[in-house]
């Protein structure tokens, strides 16, 4: 324990240097722990789709509809629990940059096949019982100050009504709250009937379909059963289990996932750089104490022992203090009004982080520390 | 003060040869920074690329008709009574025989497999008739032939045929029961519509059953930029929903969604330069502590702490402009000319090429040279007041 105390009156003997050192590795982790909740955000719809829910598209693209007619048919395929189908809207509040995800449902059947977006048993009833009722989710009805029993205009810029407008009334009957933290809770979902009679073009189609199957083991065969089923028909299938669908979907982005982990990469390259630099400078200024300590009788693996624990203690503070920084940041931006999915700084992020700290301090020390070890204690001397 | 300055020259060229014995913490901070300039200009030069890509797509002497609120061209549906409609209105430009040069299109999307990933992708799928081939200026059919009427035919962007698989010359491709042949490859000279298929509007019309329905309406002006004679003409029907903008307004608009890109890579870059200044100030007091002997010699032969001052500020600038050259320079290797494909405005994909203009380049040496003034000012104010008995003690 006296080495502790050591340890720590040589990190703390040049404070400026002690100063810029742990700044740059609290810059590193702050940097850190704020691009992985944004990539753990980005990937969420990935680590958190169902293994049970297959989605159902037209083969030339999603964006391509489907006859209604199918969703009888995939209904009544084996070992498929629950099914709903979902149309997109194009739906925005107020101003058409505020687009949101908003579908048309199959209200009644929808909530079982997503059963994460939670709702009461009352507020379930009275969606069920009023057509123009919507159910959106807790960040989207944040965004736009919406609340239970809210009257609300929303536009389409794909589709207009019959009577030539492009405004739909709806009424807001439930805030749904997602089942884990990061669950989207970002949509809107309203029901088919509604959309279906009073929009203008005609259509008894669907845009895609969302089932559960009664087990994932049985993906396999009810996606074949499917597909094979539209063959050759003029509206072909795709059937992919939601988990591919959404990472495909992320993939058209672009490789956010590369970007941040190098832009992470690049900051704590620089950050090695600069601490193990000014880590072997203190240890070099050093040669002659660690030359008197030796002769004192400090053995040569304690002196290598103190001299990492130093880089170690230094990586830890200024790392923990770094994620502190990036948890108060991940806040904020939560708080702000863009549309984003939920940002979380959790146990995962911690212990990764942890390592890298740990992994910093080692690389940084090392070589200073095996310097210390080897040297002979005449040149340490002779060169003071 | 010709004495001084030539004092400070004395001193930075001193400062500056005596560099290689502070080696190895000079190219710390040197490479800081040039880590922190070129994920930078990474950032930037990809928000550039991708707006001069669609800026590059429109042109002003087009007008493009699209469903009032639609936003993108995906989302716009014309019936064949509105393009019939709009074709007579006043300020389009006419051809030889007097007719109204345009071009009615339909948008659809079918899936690609992105070389990248390997995973499927939306390209986006024009309908479109000769005239809106010759509407288009730079359409240049660099292999094979234009696609012919009636026929499942599809020329190929080149931006497409960089970024997807399956789509050489003379392939056949298959959009759910249908299948296409390709029979020409087209550039537009770097400009999104390279990200596209084109294929005959009839055939498309027919294969998609689509009806006699299109999507957008591009008209050839009379006179570019002038779109109010048209404005006026759909404003005077209550039965035309419409919006009509140049095609170069339609495009910048949707160039500027990665704007949030540019400001990211700001945020990032500060942040890290904040890192970098940290190892900038280090390598700086190290510095001037290590030639603090020297600086009071100096002062007690009767130089002036000006060019102490000066001689350490340029030192610092110095290391942090070669360390945002050398960031610049592995920038422009590593990511100019760099082809990528993100989904647009319209939920496709838009393929763009990372541009590294000069303008951004001076961004990033602006960015360097920051970091070595601030880097360098509190050093050098050190430096400017190391007392002069320093010169006759021993050690440091």
């Amino acid at each position: 324990m006296k080495d502790l105390y050591l340890v720590f009156k040589n990190l703390t003997r040049k404070k400026m240097r002690l100063f810029l050192t742990l700044f740059a590795t609290f810059i590193a982790f702050t940097i850190f722990g704020t691009l992985t909740a944004f990539q753990k955000a980005f990937d969420s719809g990935v680590d958190l789709a169902a293994d049970d829910r297959l989605i159902v598209v037209n083969k030339i693209n999603f964006t391509q509809v489907l006859p209604i007619s199918y969703v009888n048919r995939i209904a009544a395929v084996d070992d498929v629990e629950a099914l709903t189908h979902l149309n997109w809207f194009g739906g925005y509040y107020q101003d058409p940059r505020n687009q949101m995800g908003m579908f048309a449902v199959d209200a009644e059947n929808f909530l079982d096949v997503y059963p994460e977006l939670l709702v009461t048993d009352e507020e379930r009833e009275s969606w069920f019982g009023n057509r123009q009722g919507l159910i959106a989710g807790e960040s989207i009805a944040k965004r736009f100050g919406w609340e239970k029993g809210d009257r609300i205009p929303v536009n389409s810029n794909i589709f207009s009504k019959r009577d030539g407008s492009t405004s739909w009334d709806f009424d807001v009957v439930a805030i749904y709250q997602g089942e884990e933290e990061q669950t989207d809770t970002s949509s809107v979902y309203f029901h088919y009937e509604y959309f279906n009679e009073t929009q203008s073009f005609g259509g008894d189609f669907v845009g895609f379909i969302g089932l559960r199957t009664s087990d994932p083991s049985r993906n396999e065969a009810v996606i074949t059963e499917i597909d094979d089923m539209f063959a050759n028909s003029p509206a072909e299938t795709e059937t992919v289990p939601e988990k591919a669908f959404n990472k495909a979907f992320l993939e058209q982005i672009g490789n956010l996932s590369l970007i941040l982990t190098s832009v992470v990469f690049a900051a704590f390259f620089v950050i090695l750089v600069i601490v193990g630099n000014s880590m072997m400078l203190s240890i070099r200024e050093r040669t002659a104490e660690i030359g008197v300590m030796k002769t004192l009788g400090f053995t040569s693996t304690r002196i290598f022992r103190m001299v990492l624990s130093e880089s170690l203690l230094l990586a830890l503070l200024g790392g923990v203090l770094g994620l502190l920084a990036s948890r108060l940041l991940v806040v904020l931006v939560n708080e702000a009004p863009i549309q984003l999915p939920t940002l979380v700084v959790d146990g995962r992020v911690w212990t990764d982080a942890l390592l890298f700290m740990i992994g910093l301090g080692f690389v940084t020390g090392i070589v200073p520390a095996v310097n210390a070890l080897r040297l002979n204690i005449i040149t340490a001397l002779s060169r003071g | 003060m010709r004495g001084s300055s030539s004092q400070i020259a004395t001193v930075v060229s001193m400062n500056l040869r005596s560099l290689p014995q502070r080696l190895w913490m000079s190219l710390a901070a040197v490479f800081a920074v040039s880590v922190v300039v070129a994920v930078l200009l990474a950032f930037l030069a990809m928000a550039q690329g991708f707006e001069k890509t669609l800026a590059g797509t429109g042109s002003d002497a087009v007008a493009i008709v699209t469903r009032t609120g639609s936003q993108s061209e995906l989302n716009s549906v014309l019936s064949r009574d509105t393009v019939n409609s709009i074709a007579t209105a006043p300020g389009i430009a006419r051809d030889a025989n007097g007719d109204p040069v345009y071009s009615a299109e339909l948008y659809v999307i079918v899936d690609g497999i992105k070389r990248s990933s390997r995973t499927e992708a939306n390209i986006p799928m024009r309908g479109i008739s000769m005239a809106g081939l010759e509407l288009r200026e730079q359409v240049d059919i660099v292999e094979g032939r234009a696609f012919e009427p009636g026929r499942n035919e599809i020329v190929v962007g080149q931006g497409v045929q960089r970024e997807f698989d399956g789509f050489r010359l003379g392939r056949e491709i298959r959009f759910g029961k249908t299948t296409w042949e390709v029979v020409g490859v087209f550039s537009t000279g770097g400009s999104a519509f390279e990200s596209e298929l084109w294929a005959d509007a009839a055939t498309v019309q027919t294969q998609f059953q689509r009806g006699s329905s299109f999507q957008t309406m591009r008209l050839q002006l009379e006179a570019p930029g002038e779109v109010a004679p048209i404005q006026e003409f759909i404003d005077s029907d209550p039965r035309l929903n419409l919006d009509v903008q140049t095609e170069a307004d339609f495009f910048a608009a949707q160039g500027r969604a990665l704007s949030g890109i540019a400001i990211f890579g700001w945020a990032i870059s500060i942040i890290m330069g904040l890192g970098a200044l940290a190892g900038a100030l280090n390598t700086m007091y190290t510095s001037v502590a290590s030639r603090a002997r020297e600086i009071a010699t100096l002062r007690a032969i009767g130089f002036g702490n000006t060019s102490a001052f000066i001689g350490t500020l340029a030192e610092s600038t110095v290391l942090s402009i070669v360390g945002g050259i050398v960031g610049a320079g592995a920038a422009f290797l590593f990511f100019d000319g760099l082809s990528t494909s993100t989904l647009g405005a319209s939920f496709t994909q838009v393929v763009f090429t990372f541009e590294l203009t000069p303008e951004l380049f001076r961004n990033g040496i602006l960015l360097a040279l920051a970091i070595g003034l601030i880097g360098g000012l509190f050093p050098a104010w050190r430096a400017a007041r190391v007392p002069v008995v320093m010169a006759f003690s021993g050690g440091e």
